[in-house]
């Protein structure tokens, strides 16, 4: 029943205005920047306004007229912000390599010039007078660009700026996506193959044995993600624990190899996600009535069918939670494979992350975070359907 | 039999859940330069270079800055939010719940990158005032949750009580709200930091040499190269984490006395 | 003289639902009047917006001759004792209990003392520096009752407050309360869906049906003389025989059940159909004839209670329920008998 006075609307509204603002600035604006940066595609259009205007009549195949050579002279003239023009040239420089000593040499020229607007840019350097110089500038031209989405999926456009996939040496994004899928899915396996029965055992429980169960599933979640990827670290090493154990129990004669492997990346986050699939079970179970299973057995159902037919069937809706919740996670997950990972059990997160710090490349860390954040977005509005509270566990 | 099994099965578990956790513990005391066991014999080298080491002194310092300037900035936020969200009183107040939840369920580092562009054209990147900002939005949604889980646990009648016993408006918050939501401002302050302390990703986008947290130099020195530090450094923030937890578990108890 | 507080036409909505309708109620000073009725029948709202934390929707409401309604809770002087008591839990006993002198800025050591001089009055003294989690039910509730009652409100409204506590302590405390309204001349408001318990204490009971009041009297005259068959079903036992009203006079009428005439008290005019009850325990059973207000009677059923029996009796197609004593007999199954009343015992029920 909502009946609210304004007055407490309005109260209600200044408490919650300052987190509102804060979120907006500091989390969705930052996250629409990531976006638009990857269609956004206006570095050289800032710069070129006049040659952009003056393009546009020309349709690409040969020389430009030379009202464009006047253009593009007299925006290189006139242009302030260095910072501008050198993001433009980098820009263009991605595109054509040349471009570099070739657009300074035109800008000094420019401004040396007397009347700009008549100006020969060939004369200047005769790379202006091969066309695909000036072919660089029309594609780079327009403000808006499908050019970073497409290859996110290993797509571009051809010569006729129809849609066609990417050679199958230059393709590695959909790769890797089916890779992030695939370890998701075996850590979400994992889990569940081992949190629906621990689950089940601690809710069965009672008094200390239960406390001791689920204090094991918490003091992971509660103890440092990175301590906890360090210590998998330590543990999977050559000499590791593990290899060291199973040889002195003359299991092994050569250490196993289990760390910067696949192995070593799903054990790894099948520790720091399990808590996310025993809870949201276990908070299910816990509500069943305890009798229900002595009641089904007093019904005639074997331990099995009581299991299969009452149990299984309750346990179901914390099982696909936890199962959803394990994989939305796992598809993000950048730490535990950046450090006890190889080089091919990098996920999507640390291409993004490689485009952003390694590159500098906006455009295509921006469109890789935008599919990662489409899927994450839509499981997790799949887990908010489901689960009553849309509230992750543990929190 | 299916006893056994159990048996077997829940320990195996439980062994799996917390033997890495307290195996790296240990190592934090060894002599040797190798991460390895067994322990040639004890010492505490490891933590003398853990606080001697600029690198390592900078990081913890690094790390309790902008921890401390992340759980004030969250929790004054996110206080005032979810005394805002209490009473139904807004509209949009589910849609308002969701959006306050989101930065846990965006994958962090889709965050860090709009982060680190946007940080970039505002010139805060690399600045202090940019990290603490950029943990404070990760750490709000555990203060929501706490500070609004104490507050519906609020019995109105005990707000109405005060009223009628003569308290205006501002009084009853005062001595009746507040006290009472305490304990959840408190537990979703530590819930903050120990986010914050933790928080490796978000760093690697937005904070400089300057603002290296513990968490980012644990990251570096297990990726360049590993050395006994990494496991007194997860010595410390396991005994940290724990020190915070039994704080706040104090703090409860002490607000919330057993039934006699 | 005016009424201490009054309802006049008062209303209130939620949303399409009309929760109070067209209320007229007024409460005298020094009264007890309970509020009764299922739960959903308004009365918790009633006592809400006298305490003022819901506004009526139209309609106003008057202390002392002074209009109320837009009047803050704070600013009521009223003491409310809730349904689960409602104390601070982050306080104790004595930190409670001084809460509201601390709202009127009564000097420090003049609370002390107060404090000291309530809490001792209901014996928990002992118990002053202890929370209110480390009390028992009762004790809490006594808790709630002296911090309502140590700032001297002008009238106490107490919601359902026993509803909590087992039987014999709310007995107990029923007793208390009543005790303390005697001895303080306090002004109580009391809401109860328990009319035994309102009955016990009352010196009126209004009983409510769907935001309506349906009677408002002593509970002696709401027992013996209910005004209508929501009043007579609710409250106690009653058996309802249907009739129609033969000869019609001052206060009384005779109607036609069956074969016999009976004579009952009630305001009605000749010819109408009307529904009387008659209480259980006002049927006389004999084995004579008697001379006047008698049906012949056959018991289908004896149901064995303890201190007395339940009988069930068949007139033709009338089924009645009488309670027999111990002392008055032995009852068999198939024995022929004879009912009879008093004509003030057996009432005319509106429609």
């Amino acid at each position: 029943m909502s009946r609210a006075s304004v007055r407490d609307r309005s109260r209600a509204f200044a408490l919650v205005a300052p987190l509102i603002l804060f979120l907006a600035l500091f989390f969705v604006w930052p996250l629409w920047t990531m976006v638009t940066a990857s269609v956004v595609d206006d570095a050289v259009t800032k710069v070129l306004p006049r040659t952009a205007a003056a393009m546009a009549d020309w349709d690409g195949s040969d020389l430009p007229p030379p009202a464009v050579h006047g253009a593009l002279a007299e925006d290189l003239r006139t242009v302030q912000d260095q910072q501008a023009l050198g993001e433009a040239v980098r820009r263009l420089n991605s595109a054509v390599s040349g471009f570099r000593t070739l657009l300074t040499r035109t800008v000094t020229a420019a401004r040396e010039a007397s009347d700009p607007a008549t100006l020969d840019l060939s004369t200047i350097d005769p790379r202006w007078s091969e066309p695909r110089f000036w072919r660089a500038i029309k594609e780079a031209v327009p403000p808006y660009t499908d050019r970073n989405l497409l290859a996110a999926l290993d797509l571009r456009r051809d010569a006729g700026g129809s849609i066609v996939a990417e050679e199958p040496g230059a393709a590695a994004n959909r790769i890797i996506m089916l890779r992030t899928f695939v370890i998701a899915g075996s850590v979400t396996l994992a889990c569940a193959a081992i949190g629906l029965p621990y689950a089940m055992l601690a809710a069965a429980a009672s008094g200390v044995m239960r406390a001791l169960l689920l204090l094991a599933v918490l003091l992971p979640l509660w103890t440092s993600l990175l301590v906890r990827t360090a210590a998998w670290f330590i543990l999977l090493q050559q000499e590791g624990l593990i290899n060291r154990a199973l040889a002195a129990l003359g299991l092994i004669d050569a250490p196993l190899p289990l760390i910067f492997n696949r192995l070593g990346v799903i054990i790894a986050m099948t520790h720091v996600l399990l808590p996310f699939m025993v809870l949201p079970i276990y908070s299910v179970l816990i509500a069943v009535p305890r009798n229900l299973m002595p009641a089904a057995a007093s019904l005639g159902a074997g331990p099995i069918r009581a299991f299969w037919r009452v149990l299984l069937p309750l346990a179901m809706p914390g099982l696909m939670s936890g199962c959803l919740l394990v994989f939305m996670v796992a598809i993000g997950y950048y730490i535990t494979p950046a450090l006890v990972g190889g080089a091919n059990d990098q996920m999507i997160s640390s291409v993004i992350a490689f485009y952003a710090l390694g590159t500098a490349n906006w455009g295509m860390a921006g469109a890789l975070g935008l599919i990662l954040l489409a899927v994450t977005l839509l499981l997790y509005l799949v887990y908010g359907r489901l689960s009553r509270s849309p509230q992750l566990p543990g929190a | 039999m299916l006893r056994a099994l159990q048996i077997v099965f829940g320990s195996l578990v439980v062994a799996f859940l917390i033997l890495p956790i307290i195996a790296i513990l240990p190592l934090a005391f060894t002599s040797s330069v190798f991460l390895t066991y067994p322990i040639p014999s004890y010492s505490l080298r490891w933590f003398e270079e853990l606080v001697t080491a600029d690198v390592w002194r900078l990081s913890i310092i690094n790390s309790l800055i902008v921890g401390g300037g992340a759980t004030l900035l969250s929790t004054v936020l996110g206080t005032l939010a979810a005394l805002g969200l209490r009473g139904n009183a807004l509209p949009l107040a589910g849609l308002l719940r969701t959006l306050f939840l989101l930065p846990m369920v965006v994958p962090a580092v889709v965050l860090g990158v709009g982060m680190q562009i946007f940080l970039v054209r505002l010139g805060l990147a690399s600045t202090y005032p940019g990290v603490i900002i950029a943990h404070a939005v990760l750490c709000v949604p555990f203060v929501v949750v706490s500070v609004s889980a104490a507050l519906q646990g609020i019995d109105p009648a005990v707000e109405k009580a005060a009223m009628s016993l003569g308290a205006p408006p501002i009084t009853v918050f005062r001595r009746v709200t507040l006290p009472l939501a305490v304990p959840g401002v408190v537990s979703g302050a530590v819930f903050a930091f120990a986010t914050s302390l933790d928080e490796v990703v978000i760093t690697l986008f937005v904070a400089g040499p300057n603002q290296r947290t513990l968490a980012r130099q644990m990251f570096s020195s297990i990726r360049e190269n590993i050395s006994p530090t990494v496991a007194a450094a997860a010595l410390l923030l396991i005994v940290g984490t724990l020190c915070l937890a039994a704080l706040a578990a104090l703090l409860r108890r002490r607000e919330k006395p057993a039934v006699a | 003289m005016g009424a201490f507080i009054a309802f006049q036409d008062v209303t209130k909505k939620f949303g399409a639902v009309t929760v109070v309708d067209h209320l007229d109620l007024e409460i005298a000073k020094g009264e007890f009047l309970s509020l009764l009725g299922p739960s959903g029948s308004g009365k918790t709202t009633i006592l809400m917006m006298l305490a003022g934390f819901e506004r009526p929707s139209s309609g106003s409401i008057l202390l002392a001759d002074r209009p109320i309604t837009h009047l803050p809770p704070h600013r009521r002087q009223m003491g409310v004792v809730f349904q689960n008591y409602a104390l601070f839990p982050h306080m104790t006993v004595a930190e409670n209990v001084a809460f509201p002198l601390e709202m009127q800025r009564v000097p420090r050591a003049e609370i002390t003392r107060r404090v000291e001089r309530a809490l001792d009055m209901v014996r928990l003294s002992p118990l002053k520096d202890r929370k209110p989690s480390q009390l028992s039910g009762g004790q809490q509730q006594r808790v709630a009752l002296t911090r309502a009652l140590v700032f001297e409100p002008d009238v106490i409204l107490m919601d359902e407050p026993l509803g909590a506590l087992d039987k014999q302590l709310r007995e107990h405390m029923q007793l208390e309360i009543r005790d303390l309204h005697r001895r303080l001349g306090l002004t109580i408001v009391f809401v109860t869906h328990d009319q035994s318990e309102a009955l016990t204490m009352s010196d009126r009971i209004a009983v409510f049906n769907a935001g309506k009041v349906e009677q408002i009297d002593t509970p002696q005259a709401v027992y013996d003389r209910p005004r209508t068959r929501f009043v007579a079903e609710f409250i106690g036992e009653t058996n309802l025989v249907e009739g129609k009203v033969v000869e019609a006079g001052a206060q009384q009428a005779v109607v036609r059940v069956g074969e016999a005439a009976l004579n009952v008290s009630g305001e009605v005019s000749a010819g109408r159909d009307v529904s009387l009850s008659l209480r259980p325990e006002r049927i006389r059973l004999g084995k004579e004839p008697a001379a006047a207000n008698a049906l012949p009677v056959t018991v289908a059923d004896c149901i064995y209670h303890g201190d007395h029996m339940r009988l069930v009796l068949k007139s033709g197609p009338l089924e009645l329920v009488a309670r027999a004593e111990r002392l008055a007999g032995d009852w068999a199954v198939g024995t022929e008998a004879v009912a009879s009343f008093d004509p003030q015992d057996c009432t005319v029920l509106a429609s």
